[in-house]
């Protein structure tokens, strides 16, 4: 079975590590694995492409240069932060010869210590930026091929209306990213169309969620998703559909702080693409961790079951 | 040994303050074949002149250096001056003391040193400077104007009227551009078509312009006074000559086909005159829409032309002019609303850019003048204006400032309060831009007077939620985040280049600036020019600009061609490159490098030549040139080598 070089990051493999196992379940129910890297450190999340410090650069560059040094040249991401963090990394590698030059000394300065038993004999050779840092749904998109995920599914999510969210990492810098138009994507529309199921249109899905102020001040974020989470709802939307685990966790999490804020709202069900990726490929129901939701995810299972019990392709 | 002469500018203080101007003199008399060296406070005036004049005559000079500013200032005065005492012009040179020397050094004793090395390396050339005369070249008194907006018009109109022929292409079927679709003008208010429609008959009618709209040039050859130029007439599918314009055959079209001109609000069929103020009054069949040339059957046109003018069977013509200037004038899009997705471009149909709302102001225009928005036809009680959508945004769109968005919003604002008047206009801006002739009062009073609310801050996003149409911006005086649910969003897009334009310029061998403009030959001094001689500029091709504007530059595009059409012949500068024919090896290199393609292979001989009325004497072929054949006038190689010696102080 074909394998792809993956890192999973540190969300996913901690708190939210029911999202990763959807994401390698679904994939071998395609034809290829996620093979976790030997060793990996964490990327650093967003802030180290923030600013203009090198050393910051250090450790996404290493995991990059690991992938090359295996021989591979893809890296498979899920999680937005972990793809903005290691794809810009690579940008700057690429194109700005100064970083280039700076992390490499880096790097070529901790080798010795690495492996410098096991591989005394090899050159140094400069990490130039060749690997392609590629987002899981965007390795579905060009490479597997929405169409081909369509024919494999055994539990099209039929007559489910599902709102992409896109949050803000996934798509911007523009220059830098170059996955989707960050104004106007279609990307996880597109995905949801191919799992069977209607995406809905709504237009607070490129809006921000709150991010980490869901920490400093969580009103803030609450009042965020509260907008986003009944914009959706207005439009028809049944659940929510998301690739960041960090706005995964806002719209979940945040929505008995809003139902106190605000009585007129009604919960949704948020789920992570690899979750209804998996569900859609027939993936055993309980694999996805849908015990660890904070909204109870139980009416559109349902709705799906229900579906499926009528003349599903099972 | 020739005589020479040195003649040191004071320039007032500004070359005298910094550089000892009297030890230059001394100085340079000491070199060989200087026979006379003297300053003098102001070269340039009368009596500077005077006593260059005197002094050529007086001491036999056969070569004068003039010490003092740039030669683009003043090189030509004082060539003409010692022509008149009977000097070869080409044997009169400028040493640049000025803005090469006192201007940028503070050390009075170093600037002298190099004002002398200056004046002697100019003394070097002198020495081998050869008396040349000026190539005389014929001229073509007709030009071509590309172009048939308000800016074609104006030019043509204006070369027509010194009695020179003009041929005014235009690649749509009628002349006008822009300015037909506008409804009223900023800041007078005065009925654009009122205005435009009599210079457009006046073009039609006037005998010498002879107007070929439906057209364009696809190829251009040859230089400034002898252009060849070859023109497609894009064949109408009718019989221009014999057809009267009286529309029957439109009426009976059964295709419908988004109005251009009414930016898609009406629709018009495949055989149509795009207004019925059009001028040249006849129809064309746009061959893509046309049922009969889609499936091979309907006529119904050519079955209700009286007079038979439908001819299914034309075809495109080609015609082969001569021509001595050529001005382009070929104007500008603007950037469609669908690039711009966050404003709901495309998805939201009522949001609309600024030449469609002119469409819906005008009298003539699918609404008959009533402001009524396209998605149900309801007059829209809330509309916000949307200033710099696309323009100054180097990031994603456009970097510069479209210019006369300021105020046509300002206009609209007002025009709709004119027509709505319950109606709530807002402008969002980032500044107000409103230099013009009465544009900042015309604004004042809009703010003022008729209730417009000015919101400075740029708008995120634009969506549609149910029958409204929501604008979500910020207002950056008060820093709070704005939400409006309007019934129709006006964007005010920038301005752009025709795309056309860019395949034009490759023919015509012009340049254009970083955003595809036209580039003009001097940002401040010579506006109208192109680099190349012979190419002129006009209109919003060469930047954004509004209708004075416009006027103003045609009219000085005109006056440029008709000064050169005002002479007998053109003098072409004879210091420009030739070639040593028992040099030449025709390796050709010249002639890929040539800018101006002015170098040719001539077969027989087996040699590079030099086109001598193209060259422009830049000296890139004499740089390339392996063997030395090729050498610039005035400039030889034994010139730049001694030059260079002088330079550094002598050895």
């Amino acid at each position: 079975m074909a394998k792809v070089a993956y890192y999973p990051g540190c969300a996913l493999k901690d708190r939210s590590s029911h999202l990763d196992r959807s994401a390698r379940d679904a994939t071998l129910k395609l034809g290829f694995e996620l093979d976790e890297l030997p060793t990996w450190t964490c990327c650093g999340a967003v802030p180290p492409v923030s600013e203009e410090r090198v050393m910051n650069l250090v450790a996404p560059s290493r995991i990059l240069k690991d992938v090359r040094d295996s021989g591979r040249d893809v890296l498979v991401t899920i999680c937005d932060f972990c793809y903005n963090t290691l794809k810009r990394t690579n940008y700057s590698i690429r194109n700005n010869e100064i970083t280039r030059r700076r992390v490499n000394a880096f790097l070529a300065d901790d080798e010795p210590e690495r492996d410098y038993i096991e591989k005394k004999e090899e050159q140094w050779v400069d990490y130039t930026g060749d690997v392609r840092v590629v987002h899981l749904m965007e390795y579905l998109r060009d490479e597997v091929g929405y169409d081909a995920i369509n024919r494999n599914l055994t539990r099209p999510l039929e007559g489910l209306k599902i709102a992409p969210y896109y949050g803000c990492v996934m798509l911007r810098p523009q220059n830098e990213i170059q996955l989707d138009d960050p104004e106007n994507p279609a990307i996880i529309e597109d995905f949801v169309s191919a799992l069977g199921a209607d995406p809905v249109s709504y237009p607070y899905r490129t809006e921000c969620c709150g991010s980490y102020l869901s920490v400093s001040s969580p009103d803030a974020s609450t009042r965020l998703c509260y907008r986003i989470l009944t914009s959706a709802q207005k439009h028809g939307a049944d659940a929510m559909v998301i690739s960041c685990p960090l706005c995964f966790y806002n719209l979940d999490s945040r929505q008995k702080a809003i139902a106190e804020s605000y009585p007129d709202f009604k919960q949704i069900p948020v789920f992570y693409f690899t979750q209804l990726l998996s569900l859609a490929l027939g993936v055993e129901e309980g694999r996805q961790g849908f015990d660890r939701h904070f909204v109870d995810v139980a009416p559109v299972l349902d709705m799906i079951r229900e579906k499926t019990g009528k003349g599903g392709r099972e | 040994m020739k005589r020479i002469g040195v003649f040191v500018c004071h320039c007032g203080i500004n070359i005298a303050e910094t550089v000892d101007v009297k030890k230059v003199a001394e100085e340079v008399s000491k070199l060989d074949g200087v026979v006379f060296a003297q300053d003098y406070i102001y070269m340039c005036s009368d009596p500077g002149q005077a006593l260059v004049r005197e002094k050529i005559k007086q001491e036999k000079l056969d070569g004068v250096i003039i010490a003092a500013c740039s030669p683009s200032l003043h090189e030509s005065t004082f060539r003409a001056a010692a022509e008149e005492a009977g000097l070869n012009p080409w044997q009169c040179e400028i040493a640049n003391i000025r803005e090469q020397c006192s201007w940028v050094h503070d050390d009075r004793s170093r600037a002298t040193s190099k004002a002398i090395r200056i004046v002697s390396t100019m003394v070097e050339k002198t020495r081998l400077n050869e008396s040349l005369e000026p190539i005389p070249v014929e001229i073509t008194k007709k030009a071509l104007v590309i172009g048939g907006g308000i800016a074609g018009i104006q030019a043509a109109l204006d070369i027509a009227d010194a009695g020179y022929k003009v041929i005014l292409v235009e690649k749509d079927s009628s002349i006008g551009g822009h300015m037909a679709q506008l409804s009223e003008t900023f800041p007078t208010l005065d009925c654009s078509q009122c205005i435009l429609t009599p210079k457009m008959v006046a073009a039609g009618k006037h005998r010498n312009i002879e107007l070929m709209t439906y057209s364009e040039v696809e190829e251009v050859s040859g230089y400034v006074g002898n252009f060849n130029v070859r023109i497609r007439r894009k064949a109408p599918c009718v019989d221009w000559s014999i057809c009267t314009g009286c529309g029957t055959c439109m009426d009976r079209c059964p295709a419908k086909v988004p109005s251009e001109f009414d930016r898609g609000l009406s629709t018009h069929g495949a055989i149509y005159i795009p207004f019925p103020q059009a001028v040249p009054n006849k129809p064309v069949i746009d061959r893509d829409s046309c049922i009969y040339f889609k499936t091979g059957k309907c006529r119904l046109c050519e079955k209700s032309c009286e007079i038979e003018a439908i001819r299914f069977d034309q075809e495109d013509e080609i015609i082969e002019e001569e021509v001595g200037a050529i001005i382009t004038a070929t104007g500008y899009e603007t950037l469609p609303v669908l690039d711009l997705k966050e404003y709901g471009g495309g998805d939201v149909p009522d949001v609309i850019d600024g030449l469609a709302f002119e469409r819906l102001l005008s009298a003539s225009g699918p609404t008959s003048g009533e402001v009524r928005r396209p998605s149900d036809g309801k007059v829209p009680k809330e509309v916000v204006f949307v200033q710099c959508a696309g323009s100054r945004d180097p990031e994603r769109y456009r970097p510069y400032c479209s210019k006369i968005c300021c105020m046509y919003t300002t206009k609209h604002a007002l025009l709709y309060k004119h027509r709505v008047h319950d109606g709530q206009p807002y402008i969002f801006y980032i500044d107000i831009r409103t230099g013009g002739k009465g544009y900042e009062e015309f604004y004042h009073n809009a703010e003022e007077d008729e209730g417009i609310v000015y919101l400075r801050g740029k708008v995120a996003k634009i969506f549609r939620d149910g029958e409204k149409t929501v604008v979500w911006g910020t207002d950056t005086l008060t820093g709070r985040n704005v939400e409006i649910e309007a019934d129709l969003v006006v964007l005010a897009t920038a301005l752009v280049p025709r795309e056309s334009t860019a395949e034009l310029v490759k023919k015509l061998r012009i340049q254009t600036g970083p955003n595809g403009f036209l580039s003009e030959a001097h940002p401040k001094l010579r506006p109208v020019e192109s680099i190349n001689s012979g190419f002129f500029i006009a209109g919003v091709a060469q930047g954004p600009k509004d209708i004075p504007e416009t006027v103003a530059q045609a009219s000085g595009a005109a006056c440029k061609v008709i000064s050169l059409f005002a002479r007998d012949h053109l003098e072409q500068d004879p210091a420009i490159a030739w070639v040593d024919e028992d040099l030449c090896g025709g390796c050709r290199i010249c002639i890929s490098v040539c800018p101006y393609d002015a170098r040719e292979y001539d077969e027989e001989k087996g040699i590079a030549t030099v086109n001598e009325a193209l060259c422009e004497g830049c000296g890139s072929c004499v740089a390339a040139c392996a063997c030395g054949a090729t050498q610039q006038r005035n400039l030889s190689d034994s010139q730049i080598k001694s030059m260079v010696t002088a330079s550094l102080g002598g050895e």
